[in-house]
């Protein structure tokens, strides 16, 4: 039978490339203010502060795109999942872009101050968090579930690297109280990497009911 | 009361995890729970021409049922066996079997005038009898040799079941054709009840009426289905997803015999349909 939708199909893709330039644009931030703190660079630092504002106003115009679709084409089915996901992804997105400006003022707090320690497992760290970033954007792309559950379990890898960290910026704490303030700073910038992680697999979550119709906890 | 329900070949959404699953067959997303009409195998033909093709559906006994499908899929013909109204077209049959109650209303032995009464309908355009209102709803119960006093309460009771009551009661005397297309229809939904119905079908109720008359008209059947069984033939999607607790997706087999394709449970049908027919039709992929 012949297709008769059109304009909606053409909503469709453009608020999938939106989500998809969102995505590209975070992902970006978090590689950029990593290598603000690793390179001590403060103007890439208050790139990514400053770039956030980008950021915010692509979700806002994509969540009222979103609300425009719901509202005259009145999805169901996988229409209805697909906007409802991409809202929710979005929204992701907008918070990982926050972690992001968290990485980069804590590298300008950082960048002024004799280093704590070699970084090692910080950038192990944001590697990994960037490498679940830029898969389940694939994911998202071919909708496929089966690669959002699998980039879903490497969160695990993060959190043990988080904890590891955590023990060791403790452990430099009660050594030397000068530390305290360079290893907190620390502390919250692992932390910001680590959330990244967590809502990757959100947003692995919302692959999963795309294609299925189920809300399912992968964490 | 409870009856097997009938084995098809539909796909059929869900789990339905709050209906008590049944020993017996298939389908039905309703099965194992009280069945009020079970059609089974049934196909029907304009003269030579098939309209149905072996259609097997069991509705739920106080439950809405919505009918979808693209025009000429069959949906209204089908609705139309469950009370015989297709008698009155020359040339027509069906076969396969209607359960209403066990009892199978195809049977050249069943009292059509006693089915009618037992199985009232609504059709897509108000049709109120050129009569006063009180008339329009007492016109059955009259016909059944009730007494005025009992016509008198029926009337008011079912002037009150469809939410007229307060905007009729002191023009009961006057012409129902002077009522609003909205109050026609409900009027014409008091005439149905007020002689004791089990089941209703409505025929696109809400076709010819405006946005909030629709609501009055979705509102009453949330109301009526605690006490009836209706089943709904419509082409709104948002109207059969509002009000409906199962659907049943019909389509035109090659052939241009209406099938059914597809029957759940609403949520299933429109949030994850297992066919990609269902999904492209209730998506606007094709209509």
């Amino acid at each position: 039978m012949a297709a008769i939708r059109t304009q909606f199909d053409q909503e469709l893709a453009e608020l999938k490339s939106g989500v998809l330039r969102m995505g590209s644009m975070v992902e970006q931030a978090i590689a950029d203010s990593m290598r603000a703190l690793v390179e001590r660079d403060n103007d890439l630092a208050h790139k990514v502060i400053t770039g956030d504002q980008d950021v915010n106003e692509l979700h806002r115009q994509l969540r009222e795109r979103a609300f425009m679709i719901m509202a005259t084409q009145q999805p169901v089915a996988r229409d209805l999942r697909l906007i409802v996901s991409f809202q929710h992804m979005v929204l992701e997105l907008e918070r990982m872009g926050d972690h992001a400006v968290g990485i980069a003022r804590a590298a300008l707090r950082l960048n002024d101050l004799p280093q704590l320690k070699p970084y090692v497992d910080l950038p192990r760290m944001a590697e990994l968090t960037e490498s679940q970033v830029h898969d389940i954007l694939g994911a998202v792309i071919e909708a496929d579930q089966d690669r959002a559950r699998a980039i879903a379990e490497r969160d695990d890898e993060v959190d043990i690297l988080y904890h590891r960290v955590w023990d060791e910026l403790v452990g430099y704490m009660v050594e030397d109280p000068k530390n305290v303030q360079r290893a907190a700073v620390l502390l919250f910038l692992a932390k910001d990497l680590e959330r990244i992680a967590d809502r990757v697999t959100n947003i692995a979550e919302d692959v999963v009911f795309l294609h299925t119709g189920r809300i399912v906890e992968l964490s | 009361m409870s009856v097997a329900s009938s084995p098809d070949a539909v796909a059929v959404s869900g789990t339905m995890d709050d209906v008590p699953m049944h020993a017996e067959v298939a389908p039905a997303a309703v099965q194992g729970a009280d069945i009020k009409l079970d059609t089974r195998h049934v196909n029907f033909y304009y003269g030579d021409f098939q309209a149905l093709h072996d259609v097997s559906l069991a509705v739920q006994a106080c439950k809405i049922t919505a009918l979808i499908g693209p025009s000429g899929c069959g949906k209204t013909t089908f609705l139309r066996i469950f009370n015989r109204m297709h008698d009155l077209v020359p040339g027509t049959r069906a076969t396969g079997e209607v359960l209403l109650d066990g009892k199978n209303v195809l049977d050249p032995g069943t009292d059509v005038i006693q089915l009618r009464r037992q199985v009232g309908m609504l059709f897509q355009r108000a049709n109120p009898f050129p009569k006063s209102i009180f008339d329009n709803v007492a016109y059955g119960p009259h016909m059944l040799g009730w007494s005025k006093q009992q016509i008198e309460a029926v009337v008011e009771e079912c002037l009150k079941d469809t939410g007229l009551w307060d905007e009729v009661k002191n023009r009961l005397r006057r012409s129902a054709l002077n009522l609003s297309g909205g109050q026609q229809q409900r009027l014409c939904l008091a005439r149905a009840l007020a002689v004791k119905p089990d089941v209703i079908l409505m025929d696109e109720p809400a076709s010819a009426l405006d946005p909030i008359a629709t609501l009055r008209i979705e509102e009453l059947m949330q109301h009526l289905k605690k006490r009836y069984t209706i089943v709904i033939v419509t082409h709104n999607m948002q109207q059969a997803s509002r009000v409906s607790d199962f659907t049943a997706f019909m389509l035109m087999n090659p052939q241009r015999a209406g099938e059914l394709i597809e029957f759940g449970p609403t949520d299933d049908i429109f949030n994850r349909p297992k066919d990609d027919r269902t999904e492209d039709y209730i998506t606007g992929r094709f209509g």
